[in-house]
């Protein structure tokens, strides 16, 4: 019974932590929300020398974190849209990406971490949409190198979509464009034409998947929206 | 390009084609800089980047290249993402710097910005951040939705009530914009808020009106937003609640999945305090309050909704929803059985947990899931095809297990130990409800014995066959010898010594013992010290136990006497002592070749005196941690150490338990899968508190300590309500012959000084009197003071409880509070107290013993005192206490609880034991039965000790 009581699904669903993971399990970019692994710092910031000692041990609380979670999850490779579950330090770890072993660890791996309690569905939801406007964002592959090159659009993603551990957007088209700065009625539209045309919405899906691994491509995407924004700017 | 993006609408796609088209020219150069090119992010050092921030001072830098500000943003983020955190002084200075490109429009660079605020705002000074206030505000009242949107967020992390007062016209306004964006922005930034304090939390509130215009917002995050919001306002107003969840639940204008998920969330949440408040009938949900019907009925109907999300949440919220009916949860068991062959991974996950826990109270209903979950011990997945054999082991027939195991053993070998642990730990559990599959089942974890695998995997299984032996008799031999099996290969020495321990306490009584001693010789030759020493140990036991045996094992212990190790050599010289003395005194006598095969054999049993059985076999008759603390006790009575008297076991001082034994942690492990459980519960361990004698005031005072030693001291009792003015309160010191009752004595009048303290006690016994009393001379302004009154007991006459009336006597001087100086004579005053009681339970000190069954046994019937009672409690758990209670006796064998989810259905048995003043062992089993609702309790007490008056006394002990 007390079992049962314990693991009620949150009234006020927060994520614990997301991480963008390589396939050693490197934090490429992340974020921990609320007290998940936050070391118990007696006084609040009394002078910076505390401070300092906090956040250092917080940060091997995560890495240790890291190392667990990686050791469950290294080898499974989750399909996009079929997130794969673990449990980690009595929470729930979904994730999606990763390459199986002896395919070259190249994917990275998004991974959500919610308390037990949370629906293991839910989470899969919000790994997948964060997921799939990744890829969106680094033009179909989700390469590690990829990633680094592109870290800046990696961390407004995780703050377009994640507030303070509460779920802003889930849907990856959604996401790509308030990450791209895109006006979001203009990507209403795009949305709404893409299914008046029978097509799945997802761009990821385009012609442009098999790419991957190219890091010319972000290179090139790169300097292409700096032009554009400036060409914006300029009218 | 920017045309084109207008025309196009699938912007990316025409952004990467263009892209695509130009690669081509770009690929040769491409390729040559490869080698050169590096990742902004590479490699960075802090030093070096708080170096490029200062260019955010430079106007025209910021101007000019927005782009280089953006990344060495990005930077400083990545660097608290690899764990370069900056300290305070330094984020402080970035973050000026910072706050100077609010000058800059270029919006990617504001949203970066953005971004590093509220990152960083956790770490600087809370007065520093405010600063960005004014630039944020603008941007919130700005017509960019973006900016509007971000710049809410970032203002809910740092302002405070009173700021949120001035803005928030605007934010409200936000909640309703007609931009999702900025509606979701301003409703999760008020949730945020409404955490934060108070004072934001009452202004949140006042926003009820617009958050419940935006749940019918087109936008479906908004709608979810909007309902969390929602309930974070009304979560302490039921009424409220149920009739939000009502006008949700049947408007059905909820579009967005999440927001339901939410609903179902809520519903279930008011369903469960609707049982918890008694307002669901005992029957069902659909016979209970209107809510409890209609609330059901929503989940129910949940159970169709088209999103898989919604679907799964409304099931998981039925099974959990508390005592529900059967045919109530089969909707839900069915949806979950559909779930559990989903392609997806994370849906089968949830579901086969969902249906495990079920299965703990309902594994018939899950049984039909039976085919399913053994599909899923395939599954690619490790946790669902773990939780998949868990649950199957629950809801298994006994006919299936042999098929269940041969699944079993082909995947245990092939996932980690974790996993493996808590299948070891189902099929524990299985085999104590199979009893009769235990030989299948022992061969089976044995197997794994002898399989690869860590030291906590191997302890697991060692740790289910003991238990297993200990639950289930029968399985003695075959497990031993699986044990036995196990330490010829075992590389871990704390297994080999607990096995070894185990077979010298279990072996000897086998059928044929003597074929262990092979397997416990072959350690004394191949292992390292400690294990020899345990096996040493173990052999002399045998010796020790089965005569017949001795001469054959004194001469394998021989062959320790020279043993390189002195524990295993010291064990060996006792033990071939000891024996050698022994069948001097006793010879062997092998029984006769020609019995009849068919007539009763000789017990090969050590006869009665013989010195080897005493000294090998007999335990300690206290535990090391009780001997030590009574040997300190004995050491702080004065004059002990000066003693002539022979210091013994027997006349040691008798030391009472402290605290209840813990719980064992396999009772908290009720579900498999949880290793996380098991480890919190181990990890709650508290350290032992140093006790302090209480005794120590009495021998402090040299007329009390030549009265003799304490026996018990009992724990304080209150004598005056607390907040009087004279707070006095009574610890009982029993001795042999008389009674030292210690008043505390505290004064809380600022204005008096006690002089010449006593309390008169009065009392109608015939075994009690007053023979002298110690006053206590002077007490200041809040001190407290002791006090003692003597009384003689009166050793012939049978002890029965009596009360005192108690008066407090005292001389009182006014004192001047501010300097402490007297102002008056003293003058007599007296203080009336509350009654003091003494009882047959104070004279009993509470002692457990290791093994209650045998020493029940071993005090015998004869001085047996069996009574019955009939006892007005209502509940079964109450009455428990009150037996415990009454007697003052230590409750045995973790029979002191009842076991949750017993309570009321069966009689519960305590046991009991305790040393009456004197040092006489006690020893009681008290039965108690509910007789249904108002018919009270039912006790049936035996009480054993070795003088009938004791036992009488202590069976009188019960009112």
């Amino acid at each position: 019974m007390s079992l049962l009581t314990a693991s009620m699904p949150p009234l006020l669903p927060k994520v614990d932590a997301i991480l963008v993971l390589d396939g050693e399990g490197n934090r490429l970019a992340g974020k921990y929300y609320g007290d998940f692994m936050k070391a118990a710092s007696p006084t609040d910031a009394n002078g910076s020398t505390d401070n300092a000692t906090a956040t250092q041990s917080a940060e091997q609380l995560r890495q240790s974190f890291e190392r667990q979670l990686q050791s469950k999850i290294g080898g499974i490779a989750a399909r996009p849209d079929a997130a794969e579950v673990v449990t980690v330090l009595g929470k729930t770890a979904v994730f999606c990406g990763g390459s199986a072993p002896g395919q070259g660890g190249g994917s990275v791996r998004v991974v959500h971490v919610g308390p037990a309690g949370e629906s293991e569905l839910v989470l899969a939801h919000l790994a997948e949409g964060m997921y799939d406007a990744l890829s969106q964002l680094m033009g179909g592959s989700t390469d590690r190198n990829m990633i680094l090159d592109n870290l800046e659009l990696v961390f407004l993603l995780i703050d377009e979509h994640c507030d303070g551990g509460i779920i802003l957007e889930t849907d990856g088209h959604k996401l790509a464009s308030s990450v791209l700065l895109r006006d979001e009625q203009e990507a209403t539209r795009a949305e709404e034409q893409a299914q008046s045309k029978g097509g799945k919405g997802g761009i990821a899906s385009g012609p442009f998947g098999g790419m991957g691994g190219d890091m010319t491509i972000a290179q090139a995407l790169r300097q292409a929206r700096e032009q554009i924004l400036s060409n914006l700017n300029q009218n | 390009m920017e045309n084109q993006q207008e025309e196009g609408g699938l912007t990316v796609n025409n952004l990467l084609s263009e892209v695509t088209s130009a690669l081509d020219k770009f690929k040769l150069d491409d390729d040559a800089g490869q080698a050169n090119y590096y990742s902004p992010y590479a490699n960075l050092e802090k030093a070096a980047v708080l170096q490029e921030a200062r260019c955010f001072h430079d106007p025209s830098a910021v101007r000019e290249s927005p782009r280089k500000c953006c990344t060495v943003i990005a930077q400083l983020l990545h660097l608290t993402n690899t764990g370069q955190y900056l300290n305070s002084a330094e984020a402080t200075e970035v973050f000026f710097g910072v706050t100077k490109l609010f000058m800059s429009d270029d919006a990617s660079l504001r949203r970066m910005v953005y971004l590093f605020i509220k990152d960083v705002a956790e770490t600087c000074n809370p007065d520093d951040v405010i600063i960005v206030t004014s630039s944020l505000t603008k941007d919130m009242t700005c017509d960019v939705d973006l900016y509007r949107a971000n710049a809410l967020r970032v203002l809910a992390r740092i302002i405070d009530g009173a700021m949120l007062g001035a803005i928030e016209r605007y934010v409200k306004q936000a909640v309703v914009d007609s931009s999702g964006q900025v509606s979701s922005a301003a409703l999760v930034s008020a949730t945020h808020l409404f955490e934060k304090n108070a004072e934001s939390a009452a202004i949140v509130k006042r926003w009820i009106s617009e958050t419940t215009e935006a749940t019918s917002s087109p936008n479906e995050m908004v709608q979810f937003h909007a309902m969390q919001l929602l309930y974070q306002i009304k979560k302490h107003d039921r009424l409220g609640m149920q009739k939000l969840v009502t006008q949700f639940s049947q408007r059905n204008t909820l579009k967005s999945p999440l927001a339901l998920v939410l609903l179902v969330r809520y519903t279930a949440k008011l369903l469960h305090d609707e049982v918890a408040e008694g307002r669901v009938g005992s029957t069902s949900f659909q016979n209970g309050s209107t809510f409890a019907r209609s609330g059901y009925a929503f989940l129910e109907a949940s159970l169709r909704h088209k999103s898989e999300m919604v679907v799964y949440e409304a099931g998981k919220a039925i099974c959990a929803l508390p005592n529900i009916e059967p045919q109530e949860l089969s909707p839900a068991v069915n949806v979950m059985q559909l779930f559990l062959s989903s392609p997806k991974p994370a849906v089968r996950f949830a579901a086969i947990k969902t249906v495990s826990q079920v299965a703990v109270n309902h594994p018939r209903i899950v049984s039909k899931c039976n085919e399913d979950l053994e599909a899923l011990i395939a599954d690619a997945n490790r946790s669902i095809a773990t939780l998949a054999i868990t649950t199957l082991l629950k809801t298994g027939s006994e006919n299936s297990v042999d098929r269940l195991l041969k699944q079993i053993s082909v995947f245990l070998s092939e996932i980690p130990d974790e996993y493996k642990i808590t299948i070891v730990k189902s099929l524990q559990r299985l085999c104590f409800t199979y009893p009769s599959k235990h030989r299948v089942l022992v061969g089976f974890l044995s197997n794994f014995l002898r399989e690869e695998g860590g030291f906590d995997f191997k302890r697991s299984i060692v740790n289910a066959i003991i238990s297993l032996i200990k639950a289930v008799p029968e399985t003695t031999e075959s497990s031993l010898l699986h044990l036995c099996e196990f330490i010829e290969d075992c590389e871990f020495t704390m297994l080999s010594t607990q096995i070894l321990h185990l077979l010298g306490e279990l072996g000897p009584g086998t059928q044929a013992p003597a074929r262990y001693i092979r397997f416990i010789y072959n350690r004394v030759i191949l292992e390292n010290s400690a294990v020899r020493a345990a096996a040493v140990a173990a052999l002399s036991k045998f010796a020790a136990r089965c005569p017949s045996l001795r001469t054959s094992i004194v001469t394998l212990l021989k062959r320790s006497l020279d043993d390189e190790d002195d524990e295993t050599r010291d064990r060996a010289s006792v033990a071939v002592s000891v024996l050698k003395g022994a069948m001097e005194e006793f010879p062997y006598v092998p029984p006769p070749q020609d019995v009849e095969p068919e007539s009763e054999p000789v017990p090969d049993e050590p006869q009665p005196g013989d010195p080897a059985a005493f000294v090998l076999l007999q335990g300690l008759p206290m535990s090391f941690d009780r001997l030590d603390r009574s040997i300190r006790s004995y050491m702080r009575a004065p004059a002990a150490m000066e003693s002539a008297e022979q210091l013994t076991l027997s006349t040691l001082p008798v030391v009472e338990e402290t605290a209840e034994p813990e719980p064992s942690a396999e009772d908290a492990d009720v579900v498999g899968g949880d290793a996380v459980l098991q480890a919190a519960v181990a990890g709650q361990k508290e350290e032992k508190k140093e006790a302090v004698d209480p005794a120590a005031a009495v021998y402090a005072i040299p007329e009390l300590a030549s009265l003799g030693r304490v026996f018990r001291s009992s724990a304080p009792t209150e004598l005056s309500e607390e907040e009087t003015e004279y707070v006095v309160r009574c610890i009982k010191h029993v001795m042999p012959e008389h009674i030292i009752l210690q008043f505390l004595i505290q004064n809380t009048v600022e204005d008096q000084r006690l002089t010449n303290c006593t309390v008169a006690i009065e009392g109608d016994s015939e075994c009690f009197e007053v023979a002298g009393e110690i006053a206590a001379d002077n007490i200041k302004y809040g001190e407290t003071a002791n006090a003692f009154t003597v009384i003689n007991r009166n050793t012939d006459a049978p002890l029965a409880p009596c009360n005192f009336e108690c008066v407090l006597r005292f001389g009182v001087i006014q004192v001047d509070p501010k300097t402490g100086e007297d102002e008056s004579e003293p003058y007599d005053e007296e203080y009336p107290l509350e009654e003091l009681e003494i009882t047959t339970s104070d004279f009993m000190a509470k002692v457990s013993v290791p093994d209650f069954r045998k020493a029940w046994e071993e005090v015998g019937n004869s001085n047996e005192v069996l009574e019955k009672f009939a006892l007005q409690f209502k509940k079964q758990e109450d009455a428990v206490a009150a037996v415990i209670d009454f007697l003052g006796m230590q409750p045995c064998d973790g029979t002191g609880h009842i076991k949750p989810g017993e309570g009321g259905k069966k009689p519960h048995m305590l046991h009991l034991s305790g040393v009456f003043v004197g040092g006489r062992n006690v020893l009681a089993r008290a039965q108690v039965a509910a007789q249904g609702d108002a018919a009270g309790v039912l006790l049936k007490i035996a009480v054993r000790s070795d003088d009938a008056e004791v036992s009488r006394m202590v069976a009188d002990c019960i009112r």
